[in-house]
């Protein structure tokens, strides 16, 4: 399989998370566990900095957590300029509890009553297209 | 290295609108280091050490030939990007000590114009797909969520953000050099202005600057004999805690504050003195919210305090609690990368300041908070040796 995010390789990252992408976009959400001591490591990594293992799980985890923080960007900001007409759009950082407490950041769809931190929200996956620079997405919704 | 090293010399260009500089960035820090050398007394063909950081394009090779510098014997730039600041004096610190240069220029030049820091090098050089994919690009939406989390979760209140806003404006207007130093600020202004990735407006952004700065360092025993009084470096430490680092939103423990508690405790350890102790302070603001965590870093005050702490009376020269940003700092004198806000300090120390904290002994800078890695640093003058 060919993967859209590969065709529009974003420059400048350290790449480690390319399996990640991978998985999202086949609408998967799986995110790395250290194979030798079990540590969730997020952002993903080439190497263990616990235990020094070099091999890591991609586990599948549930797309729902907790609002760790959030912000609605006012302004078209040039490298994200394909959500001009989203603009007022919100971000979120969500705090996984069931997985080792990791943080994934993602748009908010849907409505934004009840935004603040600690509310629950629930994933799903966006398959790639211009607005994500042609990589899967994962998008929150508020939980009701 | 405690008070082995003093800053001699300070120059700087005029801040310019971004985009707008009359003349080229190289040219800009000719400018600068030839002021800051014609400051201390020292021929600038001296310099034999120079040293910038993050994405800094006017580097020594390109100086030399102007400067007709005899040899350069040293020359770093220093990681990552404005959280380097302070850190720069620890690198001179390095390199005088260790016998390998004794005449160091600390300088950072921009004109978006020729560099394009914006668009090139802060927007392409480690920007993360986790980021972009999902609609952040620019820093103030990325510390928009770490001041999210500062106000709704540990309760610092608008009202210590606002406090930070006015007094800077309140310094640049006595500073003929701000470029804030005719905008008006009152609470009905800074409430009104245009929102930019909440909870930050437009005022709680710092400039973004076309301009250059430089301090000359040299060793303690040199800068006895030159023309002003040293500011001595007691103290500049730089690096992050485990839990720090790259790690796009998922900082722990200190995620909402600017990652310098470490780095803050180090200082007062080497430098021997406390957060009370300290006269007056230059507060990197890249954002404002950013600033307050910085404090709350050094121990000025905790997240409880800062509503109480934070206020206007409390912040500005000459008989504040602490005044903070006595330019006019990021917000109100110009941004060039936080590098406006060493000379300060230093003036601060020498009692030249526009907004002179009377007698003031121990000066404070910090780096840019919220970056991936910063540093800190003490100023003090002969007395706090």
């Amino acid at each position: 399989m060919s993967y859209s995010f590969e065709q529009h390789k974003i420059i400048g990252a350290i790449e480690a998370d390319d399996d990640y992408w991978r998985h999202l976009e086949e609408g998967v959400l799986k995110v790395p566990r250290c194979a030798g001591c079990h540590t969730w490591t997020w952002p993903a990594h080439f190497r263990c900095g616990t235990c020094g293992s070099w091999t890591f799980d991609w586990v599948e985890v549930a797309a729902q957590g907790l609002i760790f923080s959030h912000t609605r960007t006012h302004y078209a900001f040039d490298r994200v300029l394909e959500r001009r007409e989203d603009v007022p759009y919100v971000t979120l950082v969500v705090e996984l509890p069931h997985a080792g407490g990791i943080r994934l950041i993602g748009v908010l769809q849907g409505s934004d009553e009840g935004l603040a931190i600690g509310a629950q929200v629930t994933g799903s996956i966006d398959p790639p297209s211009a607005k994500s620079k042609h990589y899967p997405a994962l998008r929150w919704q508020l939980a009701r | 290295m405690r008070g082995a090293t003093a800053i001699v010399g300070i120059g700087q260009t005029p801040y310019y609108k971004r985009g707008t500089s009359p003349e080229p960035e190289l040219k800009l820090a000719l400018r600068a280091i030839t002021q800051a050398a014609e400051d201390a007394g020292i021929d600038v063909r001296d310099i034999d050490g120079f040293i910038s950081y993050a994405s800094e394009r006017s580097d020594p090779a390109k100086l030399m030939p102007a400067l007709g510098t005899r040899a350069c014997r040293f020359a770093a730039l220093v990681w990552i990007h404005g959280g380097a600041l302070a850190g720069t004096l620890n690198i001179a610190a390095g390199a005088i000590l260790s016998g390998q240069a004794e005449v160091v220029a600390i300088y950072r030049s921009m004109a978006e114009g020729n560099s394009q820091r914006l668009r090139v090098a802060v927007a392409q050089n480690d920007t993360s797909s986790q980021y972009l994919v999902n609609g952040l690009d620019s820093p103030a939406q990325i510390l928009a969520l770490r001041a999210q989390r500062l106000m709704e979760h540990h309760g610092v209140p608008r009202s210590a953000l606002f406090a930070a806003v006015q007094a800077s404006y309140y310094h640049a207007r006595a500073n003929p050099m701000a470029y804030g130093r005719n905008t008006e600020m009152t609470r009905e202004i800074y409430d009104a202005a245009r929102p930019i990735a909440d909870p930050y407006g437009l005022f709680d952004c710092s400039r973004e600057n076309d301009g250059a700065a430089c301090v000359l360092v040299v060793s303690a025993d040199r800068a006895k004999d030159l023309r002003q009084p040293p500011a001595y470096v007691l103290s500049a430490p730089m690096g992050t805690m485990e839990g720090g680092g790259a790690l796009e939103e998922n900082w722990r423990p200190y995620y909402a504050t600017a990652g310098q508690r470490e780095l803050a405790e180090r200082m007062w350890q080497e430098a021997g003195y406390g957060p009370g102790d300290v006269d007056v302070a230059q507060i990197y603001m890249n954002m404002n919210a950013m600033g307050i965590g910085s404090m709350i870093d050094h121990g000025f005050f905790s997240f409880e305090e800062a509503g109480t702490f934070c206020t206007f009376e409390n912040l500005i020269a000459p008989s504040g609690r602490l005044p903070i940003n006595t330019s006019g700092g990021d917000l109100a004198e110009g941004f060039i990368h936080g590098m406006g806000l060493i000379p300060e300090a230093v003036r601060q120390i020498r009692g030249t300041s526009t907004n002179q904290v009377p007698g003031a002994k121990l000066s404070l800078f910090t780096g840019g908070p919220g970056d991936l890695m910063s540093s800190t640093a003490l100023l003090g003058s002969a007395d706090t040796l």
